[in-house]
């Protein structure tokens, strides 16, 4: 009997009590901190999502991997889909962020966001998992840095004088013509009631809606405008950002339909000198592989033959 | 630290949780990658923000007869116009920011579920400034330069001796006739070609090219990279195609025409994979 909960010696009861207690004090559990102090001291195995490859350069550039540590938060947005998600994942954030202190982490390396595809009433899991790290020469971190990228990434990254600090969450929402709600679309800017817009969509001719897309546009620009703030709060500038919107309508009894935009962009946050630099010579190289050459590719546009010739879905271009 | 590669002081400064000083350049918002990022300081320049533009359009309604393989122009100023439109606007937004351009454009189309004539257009990208104020990166009467190239192929351009200058494109979206059953009979069992057909391809995209090109020239470029054609059909019936075509004009940098000087590239093979 190894690997059961019992093998351990673990008290079911006593475990949930602990992750319960911890969770109301904005800490962690007893057993974990014991962990993460026994990997941060060097008496247990060390654990890192790294491959290889990304071990050696960490190695070479005085980077120890301590623990996998991670962050959940399952969260249910109640009054609003949209500061839901960014509430969501800056509880997860928080989290990880305590489970790196407790280890002495001057970094945590490879975040990779996730979520389960189990939306259970209104709720959706925000987690967060990556590899805490020490840098040699370095004390203990009080405010280690969380880093989106792979150790290999983050190293080239450092090499060139720029840190990857955090993840910033930048989200935004409106209702258009919405009866009784004071969204963009029932205020003087917009002048228009809607009727303008439903009057174009019947119509037989090209033509831009220009309603709608100052509408939408408005609340992308507001959730970069969020993001960039966000990143401000921990550094200078955001790499990588993944971006979700949507644009929905609503009917309206005897009204023209209201239309509801919501948008999030999430990406990392780095910490750099303007005009840095980058201090590596780059060579051009052809590889030789195989796998590389457009003409083992087929799933790519230059070589499409046997491919669905029309795409009739959403997609590029 | 003796035996391990140095890293930059203020890079360990920030680990060390030193220093977190307010940042007078302020902040800039991208969506590059690492490599991306690298590349593009490498080149001399750096990201200033995301620039966004979007366009939600309407298409009109145009007959197409049964029997005959034609332009249907009203489609293919739709989706010319919304796309320009939506370009108009992110770069608007670039020029507000103060950059010399935007790198990694992309373009998309979606159709909106609650109305089969409404397309969603969103252009997207990253504007990047001189880091040095070096003002001959500017595109055409001194807007922001676009281009659909990453940071990597950004600086292998430049490496080449060219400079984007804008985005090109040309749309052309075709009716291809249904045969008559007279004509269908007529090939039963027999292996032919159906020239109405190959003719109305040729002539779809022949058009979309002839109107990218006629674009580039008008911008004063040399030539276009990364040219493409999309074949799509947005929620229309079978025998409607867009053929849109779609590329990077560029034009030589001043005084840096030495193609000699150019490294070769090393020929390697990678053997981690």
């Amino acid at each position: 009997m190894t690997g059961t909960a019992e093998s351990f010696g673990h008290d079911h009861a006593a475990r949930n009590a602990g992750w319960e207690e911890a969770l109301e004090r904005d800490g962690l559990p007893e057993f974990v901190i014991h962990r993460l102090e026994e990997a941060a001291a060097g008496r247990g195995a060390w654990v890192a999502t790294m491959t290889p490859a990304e071990l050696l350069l960490a190695r070479s550039h005085g980077i120890r991997p301590l623990a996998t540590i991670s962050g959940t938060c399952w969260f249910h947005y109640g009054w609003s889909w949209t500061q839901g998600h960014a509430q969501g994942w800056h509880e997860a954030l928080d989290r990880l962020r305590r489970e790196a202190v407790a280890c002495g982490a001057n970094a945590v390396v490879d975040v990779r966001m996730r979520t389960l595809r189990h939306r259970i009433a209104s709720s959706m899991d925000y987690t967060l998992i990556g590899t805490a790290v020490r840098i040699d020469g370095l004390p203990p971190g009080k405010d280690p840095v969380i880093a989106t990228v792979p150790a290999l990434e983050f190293v080239r990254l450092l090499e060139a004088d720029i840190v990857p600090v955090g993840i910033a969450v930048g989200a935004s929402y409106d209702w258009l013509n919405r009866i009784g709600y004071g969204g963009y679309g029932n205020s003087p800017y917009y002048g228009g009631n809607g009727w303008q817009t439903t009057r174009q969509m019947r119509s037989w001719t090209n033509q831009p809606l220009h309603e709608l897309t100052d509408f939408w546009e408005r609340i992308r620009r507001e959730a970069h405008a969020d993001l960039r703030a966000a990143a401000g709060r921990q550094g200078n500038g955001v790499l990588a950002h993944t971006q979700f919107g949507q644009l929905i309508q609503r009917e309206q009894d005897k009204q023209p339909p209201a239309y509801l935009g919501r948008h999030i962009v999430i990406g990392t946050v780095v910490d750099t000198r303007r005009a840095a630099g980058f201090p590596h010579e780059i060579e051009q190289v052809i590889d030789m592989r195989d796998d590389l050459s457009p003409l083992n590719r087929p799933n790519e546009p230059r070589h499409s033959g046997y491919e669905a010739d029309v795409q009739d879905q959403e997609g590029d271009i | 630290m003796a035996d391990t590669q140095p890293m930059p002081e203020h890079a360990l400064a920030r680990l060390a949780g030193l220093r977190r000083e307010g940042h007078p350049d302020g902040v800039f918002t991208s969506d590059f990658s690492v490599n991306e990022f690298l590349l593009v300081r490498k080149a001399g320049f750096e990201p200033i923000g995301l620039c966004v533009g979007s366009c939600i359009y309407h298409v009109g309604f145009q007959f197409a007869g049964w029997s005959s393989s034609q332009e249907l122009d009203v489609l293919s100023t739709a989706m010319y116009e919304a796309r320009a439109l939506a370009m108009e606007r992110m770069r608007e937004e670039a020029k507000q920011m103060g950059a010399d351009g935007i790198v990694g454009v992309r373009l998309t189309v979606k159709r909106l579920e609650w109305d089969a004539k409404v397309l969603e257009f969103v252009a997207i990208g990253t504007g990047i400034v001189h880091a040095k104020g070096h003002p001959g990166f500017k595109g055409p009467n001194g807007e922001p330069f676009t281009s659909d190239l990453s940071g990597q192929d950004f600086w292998t351009l430049l490496q080449a001796g060219y400079r984007p200058l804008e985005m090109v494109m040309g749309s052309c979206v075709y009716h291809v006739a249904r045969r008559g059953a007279f004509a269908s009979m007529g090939t039963i069992g027999r292996n032919v070609e159906l020239t109405n057909f190959s003719i109305a391809l040729y002539e779809a995209r022949e058009l979309a090219m002839e109107r990218m090109q006629l674009e580039a020239t008008q911008a004063g470029a040399e030539g276009v990279v990364g040219a493409n054609l999309h074949e799509g059909s947005h929620g229309w019936s079978t025998h409607v195609i867009e053929f849109f075509a779609i590329g990077t004009a560029v034009v030589p940098i001043e005084g840096d025409s030495h193609a000699e000087a150019i490294p070769d590239p090393k020929l390697v093979l990678s053997v981690n994979s």
